[in-house]
């Protein structure tokens, strides 16, 4: 990970993107009188809409896991996973003030996008943490993986991120299409739904999406105490890599015109 | 790079792509590593050298292309051809303010801008007061931007800009707003600066500011250079070639 957080000029802005964190974090809840207790309202408001539909109307069958717990180990990964991209994607035109006036290395403005994501993040895990505690589930020592997932996760995050972001400022389409983009992603995923109810022969094809190995490792190590499934994860773990590199490749090579266009 | 000169421009020069539908075609092009055709130029093979300490003004209409030499000064945008060298630290003066959140205080406005212009926190904890009290906010400093005047705005921004050490200062017509008495003041700090012998780049259409203050004058005719030296004499071929 640190030669990448070289290339990413981390150290050299690591003060500007601290600023830049806090201001999106500090500005997003001004003028709401519930302030940032919205990070932690929405995921629950989620997590009592989708278990009321998926548990009590469509009766998904979850073993022996309560459906709210099942649902909620994926439903925290993946609420990072959506808010970060949509977040990320509209940075750099909603900075576009700085961009056409100071130089900066661009991609500061999706990562600290991101950054900010992070934090709600951690605030929708302790959550989660209590959920667990409540529904007395059993923790076990396979937590540890958890950093190695969530690594892998934040640079599938990132990558896509790069790429829609800088693609933005050329096609505004991006923007618009993002909310469909990511509902069906989400569908694609086994979030409200076990992969067992995934139909046999489509398997292979569900776990072309990169977010089902992720989301399965996930739950494997914090509810069924087994390592993240194979080779489903290990696919993850090469398509993240892949597309950070070339994510960040292609941001690069664009955001020499960003100016110009934006 | 002589060591003398902090900014260098080699036949420098810059064109855009005209409208959507070739962004599109040139994209997908791109991935071919073809060229699209339709361009117009906004800068025509411009060279000039500035050395530190020269004040220079540059002039010509709207359009003409002088942004384009302070976005290319700054870095934000690259040439399509020529090169543009600089060295030292830049602050831009151009709409001041880019990077201010309206939600957030002027406080936290002033470390999210001193971050943006290259300030560890420390470095703005330390010239903070200086800040505040040149921009003339003490008593607004925890106050959400937007119920900031357009005028305590460019005294905020200015502020930061000229607390920050730059090597360079670009100057964008900025003192067209805020008061007599401040647009004053800050005429006060650039002089300053001169005597520091930092570059400041102005771009104005005000000859009698230029003609005040600069001490070289560029003079840009539709995205050639035409004139280069003198304020005066330069000054003088602008209005007869403009008139």
């Amino acid at each position: 990970m640190l030669p990448f957080i070289n290339i990413l000029n981390v150290r050299k802005y690591r003060a500007l993107i601290k600023e830049l964190v806090k201001r999106e974090i500090k500005a997003k809840y001004k003028q709401s009188i519930l302030g940032y207790a919205w990070v932690i309202l929405v995921p629950l408001i989620n997590l009592v809409v989708l278990t009321v539909v998926f548990s009590f109307l469509v009766r998904i069958q979850t073993g022996n896991i309560p459906y709210p717990v099942f649902l909620f180990v994926a439903l925290v990964p993946w609420m990072f996973t959506a808010s970060s991209i949509s977040a990320a994607t509209s940075s750099l035109v909603a900075n576009q003030q700085l961009i056409t006036k100071i130089y900066l290395p661009r991609e500061i403005f999706p990562l600290s996008s991101i950054l900010a994501k992070s934090v709600d993040l951690i605030l929708s895990a302790s959550i989660l943490a209590v959920i667990l505690i409540i529904f007395k589930v059993t923790i076990f020592p396979s937590i540890l993986f958890l950093p190695v997932i969530f690594l892998f996760h934040f640079m599938l995050v990132l990558g896509v991120s790069l790429v829609l972001s800088a693609t933005n400022v050329f096609f505004r389409d991006v923007e618009n299409i993002l909310s469909v983009f990511l509902m069906v992603w989400m569908y694609m995923t086994p979030i409200i739904y076990p992969p067992e109810l995934i139909p046999a022969n489509l398997v292979s094809l569900f776990n072309l999406n990169p977010m089902t190995g992720i989301v399965n490792a996930y739950r494997n190590v914090v509810l069924y105490g087994v390592p993240p499934p194979m080779p489903s994860f290990a696919y993850s773990m090469i398509f993240s890599l892949a597309i950070f590199v070339l994510g960040f490749v292609y941001f690069r090579k664009r955001s020499r015109y960003f100016a110009d266009v934006i | 790079m002589d060591p003398n000169n902090t900014i260098e421009f080699y036949n420098v020069s810059k064109s855009f792509k005209k409208g959507q539908k070739l962004l599109l075609k040139e994209a997908l092009l791109d991935i071919l590593n073809f060229r699209s055709q339709d361009h117009f130029n906004a800068l025509d093979g411009v060279s000039f050298s500035i050395r530190r300490g020269e004040t220079v003004g540059i002039i010509g209409k709207n359009g003409s292309g002088k942004s384009t030499i302070l976005k290319l000064i700054a870095g934000v945008m690259v040439p399509s051809k020529g090169e543009v060298r600089v060295k030292g630290k830049i602050a831009p003066l151009i709409e001041l303010g880019a990077g201010f959140h309206p939600e957030l205080s002027g406080r936290d406005n002033i470390y999210i801008n001193g971050a943006i212009l290259g300030l560890s926190r420390k470095t703005i904890d330390a010239r903070f007061d200086d800040i505040v009290s040149f921009a003339e906010l003490s008593e607004f400093i925890d106050t959400p931007l937007k119920h900031y005047s357009s005028g305590m705005y460019v005294r905020l921004g200015f502020s930061i800009a000229v607390n920050s050490g730059p090597d360079i200062l670009l100057v964008d017509e900025i003192l067209a707003v805020g008061d007599e008495r401040f647009r004053r003041k800050c005429m006060k700090k650039m002089e300053e600066f001169k005597k520091e012998k930092k570059t400041i780049i102005f771009v104005s259409h005000s000859m009698d500011a230029v003609k005040e203050f600069c001490t070289r004058v560029i003079y840009i005719k539709s995205t050639k250079k035409e004139a280069d030296g003198d304020p005066r004499q330069v000054i003088k071929t602008y209005i007869q070639n403009e008139a």
